[in-house]
């Protein structure tokens, strides 16, 4: 699309499945997951007679994610029906919020791959149910109503997006937002998080075009496909003179494009109106400060302070703060003593390797704060070196010892003192006369080599540094 | 012999089958009856009664102790079926208690069978019921809901019915018994079958006001499992030779029977020394189509549910989830429900809404005020309950819509209603209701009190109906 001519307006329509303990109106468990229709009850199957007793703990983590999004929340809430018919939907109407949503008129700031900052109006966001599932086999058609009443927040922004690589940098930092507070895991693939896209086009000057909504997008990668398709497929019918149908597409991700799914003449009239099962929900101050004070400071904020409180790299902040939990990890090493650009090399490099291999969490992974302090002392007093410190960590997570027994054990213990050293290194020299005599000669490239050799009949154990020195003195004294 | 003890004695309970069975090839008031059901034996709800230590409700439970009794099937009894009067819901069977329930079964009060009822409770007198026809005990050419007949020919000393626009108070007043309209949120509804949940309401049908007052007292209060019930105040008003009842003055479209009742029970008032004073209501003609409005919106999500999809009437060889939930809907809905459906799905769809349902909800919210600033000058209202005696069966014209106006301004306005027998007239019974404000039952039944004892001979029994001693006397 010629960015020159053309402008591009995407709104996003996001559904997030809060992680409650159990589900909005009612005491079932709210998990993904297990066998069909085990997490129901009379509720979760729409019986008659049953009403809907709504989850204080869904209540909380919207208005939570609502204040982290700089939402002002509405004094007065209520919930409303929003008719139709589906199969998978107990009652018939979803319960939801529609003219009093928890959160109005907020903001969300993200960093983009250039270094900007970009600010998305947040619309409103409202909390209402989800519904169940409908599998199909063959001729038949199944319903699974577990997921029936899992509390979702739906977030809607203003169309403030100019490129699809904005979006997906956008729902990249909303995914950290959401984790950081514990409201949702974020999880696209599985659903816990899903995104439609308003998008329109229109000539550079003319205000919003006719918005076409893209639904089925499993990844912020399929969201910016699937805008960079939608752009081309739209300038292509203006510039031919035809007019966009306002209608729904979905995403094929097999043929990269996006496909017609209904138009508008086909939507449905939900008729939505108060739902007075539920009382109105009042929202005090004295709720409003209990959210407050469970607020934590969220990812682009704290990346920009990693960076000038312990002079970090972007790239390494950028890492660091990408999970709370990682963050949170190296700011305690910090404060026990750790230094700022150690630790964050060996986060960001070798540990979280091990645990990427291992499937573990750092927080709850054997590599306490107080080992992996233990660890980096190791290296930095030159106890062991850096090679013998990559399998001590190897072990204290596999096996879950402490880096000092590891030592111990294994016999790790750097050797540096010339006297044990010297021996070695004169064997090797004499093993290799040839090496010693390129060297000797100026060429320097089997320095390395020799080197290697000592180390491997130190068993690992000597000071890399130490024994360059020594085969150097030695050589230049022959 | 007492009805608390009728279900302990085999040569006792034989004779009360006898005498139901007779009853019931007339009336058909029963879609469902079981004398050996007992009460489950009681657990730890017990001690929520014996920790309120009200005295009221101490009393209540000696007097309900072990009674048979008889519950609309819109009310969820477990083991029973739940049809609604519904070829949709036909052979459901219920897997849960209704709160009222559970709670009249810590006094160990048997529910005996389940109530003929109109379709999802729409009318007043069964009539649209797609199971079965009931007909009034007092005269059997004419109608009457399942739980009123059954109460009005003896067969049970209380029912259990619900109110959404009069359901309770109509066919009650038409039996000649008392029938309570609780004030909303007072009695939970959590498994009460919704026909429109701003208006729903659990109510109490019997021939003795202590009997309504005392199963009142017992299923009150508030309830987890239902979000719109709240703590029943202790404390309500009580009646005073300065109470005064504000009745409605001019032509309010009665029958004569029925406004020659209503001038003399007033007149019975004033006798006892009462103050009354005549009132007006200016927003009398809306009550109606407001209700009928706000009703039908509500009852066309609430009865959404039914599909066919996870229980209930199931339409056979459809290719497709649509079309099975078209043609299920299709072929076990009734006229009536269809009719109400289509209206509220007519008044919520866009465009409409607001011309239709948002305008009828000001209306609702200004006659809520107009009764509160009534309240303000008189301590009850009394009012008719419905303008005529009792329809004959299939009688379209006796079964117009207009007949809610005075029954569903409680329900508009959240206020507890009490209907109550006011006299014989051309053979039939004619009722009226007293209506307080918010809580204040207990001063319905202390103004019912007063009428009692004035007029409780010239409402006789419908003719042969037996007191329970009558009935376990009459084989010795």
């Amino acid at each position: 699309m010629d960015k020159t001519i053309f402008e591009t307006f995407i709104g996003l329509e996001i559904h997030i499945q809060l992680t409650t303990k159990t589900k909005i109106f009612c005491g079932c468990k709210n998990s993904f997951g297990d066998p069909p229709n085990t997490n129901i009850c009379l509720g979760c199957i729409g019986y008659p007679g049953v009403l809907p007793v709504l989850n204080k703990e869904a209540v909380k983590k919207a208005c939570l994610l609502c204040l982290a999004m700089n939402c002002k929340l509405n004094e007065k809430t209520f919930f409303e029906r929003k008719n139709y018919f589906y199969p998978d939907l107990p009652n018939n109407y979803q319960l939801t919020q529609f003219e009093l949503p928890f959160g109005v008129e907020g903001y969300v700031d993200t960093a983009l791959p250039d270094g900007s900052i970009k600010r998305v109006r947040i619309h409103e966001a409202h909390l209402e149910e989800d519904a169940g599932k409908l599998m199909h086999e063959q001729n038949i058609s199944m319903c699974d109503f577990n997921r029936a009443g899992t509390p979702l927040l739906e977030v809607v922004t203003k169309p403030d997006f100019k490129t699809g690589e904005e979006v997906e940098a956008f729902l990249l930092n909303f995914r950290r937002i959401i984790r950081y507070l514990g409201v949702s895991d974020g999880n696209m693939e599985e659903g816990s998080m899903r995104c439609d896209a308003n998008v329109s086009i229109n000539y550079i000057g003319k205000g919003l075009g006719r918005k076409v909504e893209i639904k089925n997008l499993n990844s912020s990668r399929h969201v910016r496909l699937a805008i960079h398709h939608e752009e081309q497929r739209q300038a292509k019918l203006i510039k031919a003179g035809e007019t966009i149908v306002q209608e729904t597409r979905l995403w094929n991700d097999d043929k990269k494009r996006t496909e017609s799914m209904r138009s508008k003449e086909d939507a449905n009239d939900y008729r939505y109106f108060p739902d007075t099962d539920i009382p109105p929900y009042i929202i005090t101050k004295e709720f409003v400060s209990e959210l407050n004070s469970m607020l934590v400071e969220l990812p682009l904020t704290r990346r920009n302070r990693f960076i000038s409180e312990y002079n970090l790299l972007l790239d390494s902040a950028e890492f660091l703060t990408e999970e709370k939990d990682k963050a949170d990890y190296f700011e305690k090493a910090c404060k026990e003593g750790a230094d700022p650009q150690n630790a964050a090399a060996w986060i960001k490099g070798d540990v979280t390797k091990v645990l990427n291999r291992e499937k573990m969490e750092i927080l709850s992974s054997p590599l306490s704060i107080e080992r992996f302090i233990t660890l980096l002392d190791f290296v930095g007093k030159g106890k062991i070196n850096g090679q013998t410190a990559k399998k001590v960590l190897d072990i204290i997570i596999t096996e879950n010892k402490n880096p000092e027994d590891i030592v111990r054990e294994n016999d790790w213990e750097q050797v540096d003192d010339s006297g044990s050293l010297m021996p070695v290194v004169e064997k090797v020299l004499a093993e290799n006369s040839t090496a010693v005599n390129q060297i000797k000669s100026g060429d320097m490239k089997p320095v390395g080599f020799l080197i290697g050799q000592v180390m491997k009949l130190s068993g690992g154990k000597a000071d890399p540094k130490k024994v360059k020195d020594l085969v150097m003195e030695r050589i230049s004294a022959l | 012999m007492e009805w608390n003890k009728i279900l302990s004695d085999k040569e006792n309970k034989k004779r009360y089958t006898e005498y139901v069975n007779e009853w019931e090839n007339k009336i058909h008031s029963f879609l469902e009856f079981d004398l050996d059901r007992q009460a489950p034996a009681q657990t730890a709800e017990q001690n929520v009664l014996e920790s309120e230590k009200e005295s009221a409700t101490v009393r209540a439970a000696q007097l309900i102790s072990g009674m048979p009794y008889a519950v609309k099937d819109n009310i969820a009894v477990k083991g029973y079926r739940l049809t609604c009067g519904s070829k949709m819901l036909k052979d459901f069977v219920s897997p849960y208690n209704a709160t009222v329930i559970e709670k009249l079964n810590t006094v160990e009060a048997v529910p005996v069978g389940k109530c003929n009822m109109d379709e999802f409770a729409m009318g007043y007198s069964a009539s649209s019921s797609a199971l079965a026809a009931t007909s009034n005990p007092r005269d059997l050419e004419r109608s009457s809901d399942g739980c009123a007949a059954g109460v009005a020919a003896g067969i049970v000393p209380f029912a259990l019915g619900s109110d959404t626009g009069g359901d309770v108070r109509q066919p009650a007043s038409l039996c000649g018994i008392y029938g309570l309209k609780p004030t909303y949120g007072s009695v939970s509804r959590y498994g009460l079958v919704a026909h429109a949940s701003s208006f729903d309401v659990i109510g109490v049908l019997s021939k003795e006001l202590t009997i309504v007052e005392s199963v009142f007292n017992l299923i009150k209060g508030k309830d987890e499992k239902d979000h719109t019930t709240a703590g029943y105040p202790l404390a309500g008003k009580s009646l005073s030779q300065k109470s005064v009842f504000g009745y409605l003055g001019g032509d309010i479209g009665l029958s004569e029977p029925v406004k020659q009742a209503y001038k003399n029970n007033i007149d019975i008032l004033k006798a006892k020394g009462y103050g009354v004073k005549e009132v007006t209501f200016p927003l009398l003609e809306y009550v109606t189509p407001v209700y009928y409005t706000i009703a039908a919106a509500e009852a066309s999500a609430s009865l959404a549910k039914y599909n066919g999809i996870r229980y209930g009437y199931r339409s056979k060889g459809t290719d497709s989830p649509l079309e099975l939930m078209k043609k299920t809907r299709r072929e076990a809905f009734g006229d009536e429900v269809k009719l109400r459906i289509l209206l509220g799905t007519y008044v919520l769809r866009s465009g409409m809404k607001e011309k239709y349902f948002i305008k009828a909800q000001k209306i609702r919210t200004k006659i809520i005020d107009e009764i509160n600033s009534l309240f303000k000058s008189v301590d009850l209202l009394v009012l008719p309950v419905f303008p005529t005696t009792a329809c004959k069966h299939n009688d379209a014209e006796c079964g117009n819509r207009v007949q809610e106006k005075f029954t569903a301004i409680a329900n508009l306005a959240g206020i507890p209603a009490l209907s109550f027998p006011a006299g014989i007239y051309d053979n039939l019974p004619v009722g009226l209701q007293f209506l307080a404000p918010q809580y204040e039952e207990k001063l319905l039944f202390q103004a019912a009190e007063i009428i009692a004892k004035e007029i409780a001979t010239a409402v006789p029994n419908a003719p042969g109906f037996k007191t329970i001693e009558e009935i376990c006397t009459a084989g010795r």
